[in-house]
């Protein structure tokens, strides 16, 4: 069994970089090297690293350092995570590095979502290069255990095989193993959603655009964040960055879903990047008396305005009844009612069943791979678990061919659906009772 | 002559979720468990109409404080909105603090056992997260004595069982580190059992043996006395089920395999925990009449702890569960730090205490606790519990306490007849 005693963190100070080192440090027992460009920035962040897994017990364990460190620190790690931004430039001169320092028996891992893992292996000298994969995380893995890993054609697989035990017995990952595809599985079904929906939002701008969108898409529907919230809390340019990514190396059915509305463009260019930012899709408005107002952005106006609080028919029915816990009652209203809100929101977890089976074929192994990224890396209702859903009130095939006859005509509906099984999650704790 | 009380089955849910934020209500909760607890037992809802028309079944609802957490009473009643095959099915609530789960089993099994009724669904369940932590501590100190006891007092249950440590030292002259250390173990032991559980509340959690040592820290701050966060159970929102049955009914539906409920005990201390500590001077036990229900189940069951393969236990606080390893005779009173030091508590272990993660590693949804441990006995002698199972197990005890180990309950469940090896 693999023994990872110290391993290495590069770029510790950005969000995933640290929460991971706090993942490696409490689950994993590891001393934890992290390592970023400004010294006093990684002893600002122990404290948070700290607090991402609730143990005081880890400080001890990590260790700040800068770059000019890192070859002793490679050099002494047993695994080295990368968690650098998504610049293949950067990652290039850091593999490099790495590769010459890392010791003969160690693992480099990257944490990214967004570059080819094959074409960053080979920036490392052969003799460490197939000790090379990526793992990827999301955000905050704490309470998302989602893991992506991805072997390169160059990899020693023995040692996948280990590292793949490592993850998911030692550090409690949900552990999906994916091929080497643009943004992965988990990425590419929920930005599949959330970019469609923003697509929505501004098709139907003059209902309102954003906040209708997520107000027909909210965590009734099975989640717990609208999707366009969801956008605005992981950051208007890492969206783009997945979806340019995605839009630009595949090609299928779902194509053009992955194209960006030129207002979000214009956001990101006037720096209006999210939450983070302390603005995007929508704003949190605040007062100097304490006061809070959630604005969102009007994509006809492009001005902030308060959100509407939209009352639909199905969606105000499907609350009550999932409120007292009549499940196939609140199905039966989505799947009944035939308003525009109502036929908006099925055909987009239709949609989502039909997309998340197609993409687990093409990007990972088997059906239940769709049915963990989902559940572990977003918890959305996951693809099985929503057939099941509804099929409590409906056949969803015909479903499928009723409400969906453009990817019916060119998907084959049926060989995918094939593989249906019952899901392992329970679907009834993602549909929530709330916007 | 007393009729077997076979246990059908039964359910609970997942211990991680908050209720209150999905926006459900105690019916949602009540709704899902009642259903899967069926499905688990074999009987459908309209069994229980069935049942019903000759006044064979019966409900039993173990809950603490549903008034004050959701506003309502009249719990038994309720069931007739969870489903209208509960119409005329006679039903009531049953409540002892964090042992309302247990008296409710209690109910249901001598009905059972009299024979007046065939089948008995029990059902446990408290939502706490209705209100923060403070609030929720306040309505919990009823189960000790108010006015005395709780009022106007921030986490009276914590500081109660920091008594219990201090007084476990001071009676047996225990070194203090040696002490603290085990209820440590305690607290690592259960979250990593948790861990194995696919229904418990830390299944996630990090804890480490260095983590829980380290009590007055900003991740882990003292809650009670000596205690801090990681020697105590959860808040927890839940509901567990279980479905008991005579043998005339087994046999009717030529039910197979099921376990029978072999032995019960249960006894009430003083009320008030000084009176408890200075009654129990005269006691080699420091909790005197919990160690009794325990006597009183190994002698109800003809059995002794050398026949038991799993216990479930009530650690509200570790300190608790360190004075449940004598009570169920696994050591001397006085020696139960050996059991923890040795590694014959844990999961692989001997006698594992909590392989379920207890109500630490699991979670305490006070009312549901009782009938949650109850299902554990069930799910370990069928062999179906699945990634915690202990192997081979034959026979297993559970220990649920309410208030400061006021009422104790203790229930020994076991396939049927011995084994002969």
């Amino acid at each position: 069994m693999m023994n990872i005693c110290t391993v290495t963190v590069i770029g510790a100070t950005g969000t995933m970089g640290a929460n991971v080192a706090g993942i490696f440090a409490s689950f994993g027992n590891a001393r934890v090297y992290c390592i970023g460009r400004d010294i006093e920035k990684v002893k600002r962040t122990i404290p948070r690293i700290v607090k991402s897994v609730r143990a005081d017990a880890i400080a001890s364990k990590l260790i700040p350092a800068d770059f000019s460190e890192m070859d002793s620190c490679v050099a002494k790690s047993d695994l080295v995570f990368e968690s650098t931004a998504e610049d293949i430039e950067v990652k290039m001169e850091i593999a490099q590095k790495v590769g010459k320092a890392l010791k003969k028996t160690a693992i480099s891992c990257t944490g990214t979502s967004g570059l080819c893992i094959t074409s960053l292996a080979e920036y490392y000298p052969e003799d460490v290069r197939s000790h090379f994969f990526g793992v990827h995380m999301f955000n905050p893995p704490y309470s998302m255990p989602l893991c992506e890993l991805t072997p390169t054609i160059y990899s020693d697989l023995e040692l996948f095989g280990e590292l793949r035990h490592y993850l998911s017995e030692i550090l409690f990952r949900t552990v999906v193993e994916v091929k080497d595809s643009p943004a992965f599985l988990g990425n590419r079904i929920g930005f599949q959603f959330i970019n469609e929906a923003l697509q929505y939002a501004d098709r139907y701008k003059d209902n309102g655009g954003i906040d209708y969108i997520d107000a027909i898409l909210g965590s009734f529907t099975g989640r717990t964040m609208a999707p366009l919230t969801t956008s605005d809390f992981v950051g208007l340019d890492v969206h783009k960055a997945i979806v340019d990514n995605i839009y630009q190396n595949t090609c299928d059915y779902a194509h053009k879903t992955f194209l960006l509305p030129d207002f979000f463009q214009k956001l990101i260019v006037n720096k209006m990047l999210g939450r983070k930012t302390g603005g995007g899709l929508y704003q949190l408005v605040h007062y100097d008396n304490g006061l809070k107002r959630q604005t969102v952005y009007d994509i006809n106006t492009g001005m902030y305005r308060d959100v509407i609080p939209y009352v639909f028919p199905f969606a105000d029915k499907m609350k009550r009844y999932l409120s007292e816990g009549d499940y196939v009652k609140a199905f039966d209203c989505l799947v009944h009612n035939h308003s525009q809100e109502a036929e908006i929101c099925l055909s987009f977890l239709l949609k989502y069943i039909v997309y998340s089976l197609y993409a687990t074929e093409e990007v990972g192994y088997t059906i239940d791979a769709a049915d963990d990224v989902m559940a572990a890396g977003f918890n959305w209702c996951p693809p099985l678990a929503m057939y099941q859903a509804l099929s409590t009130v409906a056949e969803v095939p015909a479903l499928i061919s009723e409400r969906l006859p453009e990817i019916d005509a060119i998907i084959d509906i049926d060989r995918l659906l094939t593989g249906i099984k019952p899901s392992k999650y329970d679907y009834r704790l993602y549909f929530r009772s709330g916007r | 002559m007393k009729n077997k009380v076979y246990i059908l089955g039964g359910a609970q849910t997942d211990f991680e979720r908050n209720w209150t934020k999905e926006g459900k209500t105690m019916l949602a909760l009540l709704k899902e468990v009642t259903a899967d607890g069926l499905v688990s037992a074999g009987l459908s809802f309209d069994d229980i109409r069935g049942l019903n028309q000759d006044n064979r079944v019966a409900c039993f609802v173990g809950n603490f404080i549903a008034e004050k957490y959701t506003e309502q009473g009249h719990l038994g009643a309720f069931l007739t909105e969870v489903n209208p095959a509960f119409y005329g099915v006679p039903s009531a609530r049953y409540e002892a603090a964090c042992a309302s789960g247990s008296v409710a089993i209690d109910a249901a099994q001598t009905k059972i056992q009299v024979g007046d009724y065939d089948v008995a669904v029990v059902i446990g369940w408290e939502l706490m997260k209705t209100v923060d932590s403070k609030a929720g501590g306040d309505f919990l100190g009823r189960a000790a004595f108010y006015d005395k006891e709780s009022k106007g007092i921030d986490l009276p249950f914590p500081k109660l069982f920091g008594r219990l440590a201090d007084e476990t030292i001071k009676k047996y002259g225990l070194d203090e580190t040696r002490y603290m250390d085990a209820l440590a173990q305690i607290a690592v032991i259960n979250y990593a059992n948790a861990k194995r559980n696919p229904l418990a509340q830390t299944r996630k959690w990090f804890m480490s043996a260095e983590q829980a040592k380290l009590r007055g820290t900003d991740t882990n701050p003292y809650v009670g006395g000596r205690l801090a966060v990681s020697d105590c159970s959860q808040v927890t929102d839940g509901a567990a089920v279980v479905v008991l049955a005579t043998e005339k009914f087994v046999r009717e539906r030529q039910i197979k395999d099921k376990p029978i409920l072999k032995g019960y005990g249960h006894r009430v201390a003083p009320m008030l925990f000084d009176k408890k500590m200075k009654e129990a001077q005269d006691s080699a036990y420091i909790l005197p009449w919990t160690r009794q229900a325990v006597l009183d189940a190994y002698r109800r069951s003809d059995l002794s702890v050398d026949d038991i393969d799993v216990f479930e236990t009530h650690d509200c606080f570790t300190s608790s569960e360190y004075a449940a390893i004598s009570a169920f005779g696994l050591t001397e009173p006085g020696r139960e730090y050996e059991a923890v030091e040795s590694g014959w508590i844990a999961f692989d272990g001997q006698k594992a205490i909590n392989p379920s993660g207890g109500l630490i590693g699991c979670g305490h949804p006070v009312g549901a606790s009782g009938v949650r441990m109850f299902l554990d006995l069930y799910k370990q002698v069928t062999g179906t519990a699945g990634s915690y199972q202990i192997k081979g197990a034959q026979n297993a005890i559970m220990l649920n306490i309410g208030g400061s180990a006021t009422t104790n309950y203790v229930f020994v469940v076991g396939r049927e007849g011995r084994v002969v090896v």
